[in-house]
């Protein structure tokens, strides 16, 4: 027993050396394999990557005879409910040099702080330098939930 | 005492499937195949590559279908959600796009070696067949996967592709409606494309690979043809288990480390969103898979006697497929042990044509 | 005897001097002679025309013979005659002459000859309402018979009078309605309350009446870019006196107001961008009723376009510091004729600033402190939104998607914006309410920036480990099958 143990030692060292390193190393590499698929299940913090229409709240959200700019993928647009309760919603980009508009309850209408520019409920632009319409967007209420969408051509 | 506690749930285990499922049977069979071991063994790595690189494409298609909408209004926006918002969602997508290609290719290395390695002939015919058929299945897997991210390239692509389609004669109008679920190639041939990506082809695709693999276990690894006539200990084998497994396991650590990498270093593009009022992008290509046929109906002029240069073009490649296919049928020299130098030079040839077509058709823009 | 000789001779000398003159004067027009005989009015009136002291008879516009005092003979029809020349085509009798150069040399007149080329195309020679031929003609204006030179004082065109000719149509409501009810009507009471309008009421003819600016023969509607007042034309149909030093340093003015204009944001967007909605010269100091506007007023003329800063400035403690001292509002510090893009360098306290103009650095000057604040937070502001560009640029660049970021940072814009229009509040509170939410948005884009560059060198980092985890494993598997062929060996 004495003189086969000799060698042995040497080669169950060697043979559980290899035998760890395969071992610790298909752990690791499944472990490597499994984390990304295990991250990529987890739901990102963004929830979803509609951009052809955006939700914007619920009806009552917002006030009548208010406006309010969301982000339409990376586009801003202009939402207004009027008076009447209805919802109007037009790209937010004013069409003289590119200001950002705004919805002034006093004109009822919408205005460029820029240089004075006008444009009416239509998105028309009524009055000072722009000189085209503001492009229209639709906006849709489904179930309680106001939908902007691109308008279809 | 514990090692003898372990062997006998190990044993216990064992003895419990095999009275069920006849498993020392299998055991027994498994242990027996082999692979020839000479100058040419390492084109026998090819087809399991192949198979790897389709279960990752299955697993990375699964996590992809987690997040991917498939209509046109957001296709786009959630394939560049995936890729920039989803954790791991870029390796999980460039490793989709990657392996495709790679399996395309592994496939087209697979079918040439068996092709001049001759394994097509008696008693392989049919797993040669169902070979060419996963062979055009991955193919189709391909073109309709490209149009899945609906950006402008791969917009036109579809509309090149399937235009050619519609080139063929009587039956061409009723294919290209098909494919395009309709006239032109709009949002209803992104739903058709999906469908057959996602349900019909990896259905038929199980269906061809499960026939294509019982028939390599039912009949072993094929031999070289010149081993016919050699005396049996001369024939020298490496057992399929575990040799030759763990040679598998070594090279397939190293693909999947390959894809990785090309995830990385090389990261798959989105481009921008299909418009189809934009006109087409100059120098619009097909994938490289197809662009060798691309490229050849592009050198064809307009006509060719009374017929046109696309339908030509088009029915050579159906001709030249066809025989293709049917080459266990046709070669009779081979089963008698000789050397088939036609069918070796048609090979060569279509080897050259493809690669130098291939290269034309990125060179010349 | 001598007292009747001298009477004589003086008498003789008398009738030889007239009977010269006589010869002189148009013994052969027998039209004239025998027409002034019936006393009729042109005849009358013909003597004081220019035509008549160029010898020019009236058979040269009614045709006939004006050597003969034969009726029957001066005026028929085959030597030419044509009677009133017809309402609808009168003028070709004046352009006979007078479109021909070559005509008028012969005269020895420097006249132009495009007076008819000019009119015929322009609004006044359109039919008239009533289809009796041109709305206006030659004669319209400047009469028949009694024509005199335009720098004559007595013509109906010189600059004195021209007002009241043009002003018999254009301010008479009834008949411009019949062209254009839209039309105003008021351009002469307006122009008689305007600086011009005083002067040439007074009696200066070098001074801008209706000719000046919109032409004489050549007047198109506004809206028609071929007037002389079409919008992009009218600096330099104002220039074109008041660029005059020469004339102008005889009303003690200065001149050099179309150059500052020209070079100004306003003149470079009229005049070589073609944006129609910039201020011309009309658009700040009127049309008819032209003046500069009072000092008290400039925020007003300014605020027609530039509403909010009119808005701010109004309410902030300049209008009242200002007013005191007579200082002109926006004119200031923008200047009035060169307003140039307006930069950060215009606030703040480094030299060149606006400010420093009236603030100094006292203890208690409020104003020095707050010009001090707004422009480090501007300029803070504006470093930030570069560097944070630059970070985006970077992770693009490596392939990342930073398009949210860059989105918001198109926020950070608009911010700037309307951080520097709050700047007219004068009113440090207000001022860091609009620039603080640029911070907020830039600190989210910048770590949005570098989250992205930081996970570039993740992946690379992940697979880094991975490839050495893979190394690992296939070295060991080697050496795990050599070990096993050795053993079947």
């Amino acid at each position: 027993m004495n003189d086969s143990s000799d060698n042995e030692p040497v080669k169950t060292k060697r043979r559980d050396f290899l035998g760890l390193l395969l071992g610790g190393g298909f752990f690791a590499w499944i472990i490597a394999l499994f984390y990304p698929v295990v991250k990529y299940l987890e739901p990102p913090e963004i929830e979803e990557a509609k951009v052809s229409n955006v939700k914007i709240g619920k009806v009552e959200d917002m006030a009548k005879d208010s406006g309010k700019i969301i982000k339409f993928g990376n586009k801003p647009v202009i939402v207004i409910r009027e008076k009447t309760g209805e919802y109007v919603a037009f790209s937010a980009v004013c069409t003289h040099l590119d200001c950002i508009v705004q919805y002034r309850k006093d004109y009822g209408q919408i205005y460029c702080a820029c240089h004075n520019g006008r444009y009416d409920l239509n998105g028309r632009n009524i009055s000072g330098p722009p000189p085209a319409p503001l492009t229209p967007f639709e906006v849709k209420v489904v179930k309680e939930e106001v939908i902007v969408h691109e308008k279809e051509v | 005492m514990n090692n003898e506690n372990k062997k006998s749930i190990k044993e216990r285990t064992y003895s419990w499937l095999d009275e069920r499922f006849k498993l020392s049977a299998l055991i027994d069979y498994a242990k027996k195949k082999s692979v020839p071991k000479y100058r040419e063994t390492i084109w026998y790595y090819f087809g399991g590559i192949a198979l790897l690189l389709f279960v990752v494409q299955v697993v990375t298609g699964v996590l992809l279908l987690m997040y991917y909408q498939g209509t046109e209004n957001s296709a786009y926006e959630s394939v560049k959600y995936i890729s920039t918002k989803v954790s791991f969602g870029w390796l999980i997508r460039s490793v989709h796009s990657w392996s495709a290609n790679l399996m395309i290719l592994s496939a087209f290395i697979h079918m040439f070696s068996v092709y001049f390695l001759k394994s097509f002939r008696k008693p392989r015919e049919l797993t040669w067949y169902t070979g060419f058929g996963l062979l055009v299945m991955a193919m189709a897997f391909g073109f309709s996967g490209y149009l899945l991210p609906w950006n402008e390239l791969a917009f036109f692509a579809t509309k090149v592709g399937t235009d050619i389609a519609g080139q063929l004669p009587v039956i061409g109008e009723p294919i290209l409606k098909l494919l395009r679920g309709g006239e032109d190639v709009s949002g209803a041939t992104l739903s058709r494309f999906f469908g057959f990506h996602v349900a019909v082809f990896p259905g038929i695709f199980t269906v061809l690979l499960a026939l294509h693999l019982i028939f390599i276990q039912r009949q072993g690894m094929a031999e070289p043809a010149d081993w016919k006539d050699m005396p049996e200990s001369e024939k020298k084998y490496i057992p399929f288990f575990p040799n030759f497994t763990m040679r598998e396991l070594l090279i397939w650590l190293i693909v999947i480390n390959i894809l990785a990498i090309l995830a990385v270093f090389f990261p798959w593009e989105l481009g921008t969103k299909a418009d189809p009022f934009t006109s087409a992008p100059i120098g619009i290509k097909p994938e490289w898979y197809f662009m060798f046929m691309f490229q050849t109906l592009k050198f064809l002029p307009g006509e060719i006697l009374f017929l046109t240069g696309e339908f030509v073009g088009i029915a050579a490649f159906g001709i030249a497929g066809i025989l293709w296919f049917l080459v266990p049928f046709w070669d009779r020299r081979t089963p008698s042990g000789k050397r088939n130098t036609i069918i070796n030079y048609a090979g060569i040839f279509a080897v050259i044509f493809i690669i130098v077509l291939t290269t034309l058709g990125y060179i010349l823009d | 005897m001598q007292k009747q000789l001298l009477n004589i001779f003086i008498i003789l000398l008398l009738s030889i001097f007239s009977s010269l003159l006589c010869a002189q004067t148009k013994v052969q027009d027998e039209c004239l002679n025998c027409h002034k005989e019936m006393d009729s009015e042109p005849a009358n009136l013909y003597v004081t025309d220019v035509h008549y002291s160029k010898n020019i008879s009236c058979s040269a516009c009614h045709g006939g013979d004006s050597k003969s005092d034969d009726m029957d003979i001066a005026m028929s029809k085959e030597k030419g005659f044509i009677g009133v020349p017809a309402r609808s085509t009168r003028y070709e009798v004046c352009i006979k002459c007078h479109a021909n150069q070559e005509t008028m040399k012969n005269y020895g007149s420097k006249l132009p000859a495009n007076q008819y080329e000019n009119l015929k195309n322009s609004v006044h020679f359109q039919p008239s309402y009533n289809n009796e031929g041109p709305i206006a003609d030659c004669v319209t204006c400047h009469s028949v018979h009694n024509i005199k030179k335009v720098k004559d004082p007595e013509s109906k065109v010189y600059p004195i009078n021209i007002v009241s000719l043009c002003g018999s149509c254009h301010s008479d409501a009834d008949f411009m309605k019949n062209y254009n009810p839209g039309l105003p009507v008021d351009q002469v009471v307006k122009y008689k309350t305007s600086v011009h309008g005083r002067m040439n009421v007074k009696g200066d003819p070098n001074v801008a009446e209706c000719a000046s600016c919109h032409g004489s023969h050549d007047i198109y509607p506004v809206k028609d870019s071929r007037s002389h007042v079409y919008k992009t034309n009218i600096p330099e149909v104002c220039s074109s006196c008041h660029s005059n030093s020469k004339l102008m340093s005889k009303y003690k003015l200065p001149s050099d107001q179309y150059d500052s204009y020209v070079n100004s944001v306003h003149g470079v967007a009229l005049l070589q961008k073609g944006e129609l909605s910039s201020p011309s010269c009309n658009d700040c100091h009127g049309n008819h009723g032209a003046v500069p506007p009072g000092v008290e007023s400039i925020s007003k003329v300014c605020g027609t376009c530039h509403v909010l800063n009119m808005e701010l400035f109004e309410q902030s403690p300049h209008k009242k510091a200002f007013d005191e001292n007579d200082f002109p509002e926006c004119e200031t510090c923008h200047d009035n004729h060169a307003v140039m893009h307006p930069t950060d360098k215009m606030v703040g306290i480094q030299e060149g600033s606006v400010c420093m103009d009236c603030h100094s650095n006292d203890a208690d000057d409020n104003g020095f402190i707050a010009a001090d604040d707004m422009k480090k937070l501007l300029d803070s502001l504006s470093a930030e939104d570069e560097s944070t560009k630059r970070i985006l640029a970077e992770a693009t660049q490596k392939g990342m998607d930073v398009s949210d970021a860059e989105y918001s940072l198109k926020d950070v814009r608009q911010i700037l914006i309307q951080s520097r229009t709050s700047i007219h509040a004068f009113d440090i509170s207000k001022f860091k309410e609009a620039i603080s939410p640029g911070f907020e948005i830039i600190g989210k884009s910048k770590k949005a920036g570098i989250d992205a560059v930081d996970d570039f060198y993740f992946r690379r980092e992940g697979l880094g480990i991975a490839t050495l985890i893979v190394t690992i494993l296939v070295i060991g598997l080697y050496f795990k099958i050599k070990k096993m062929e050795k053993k079947k060996g």
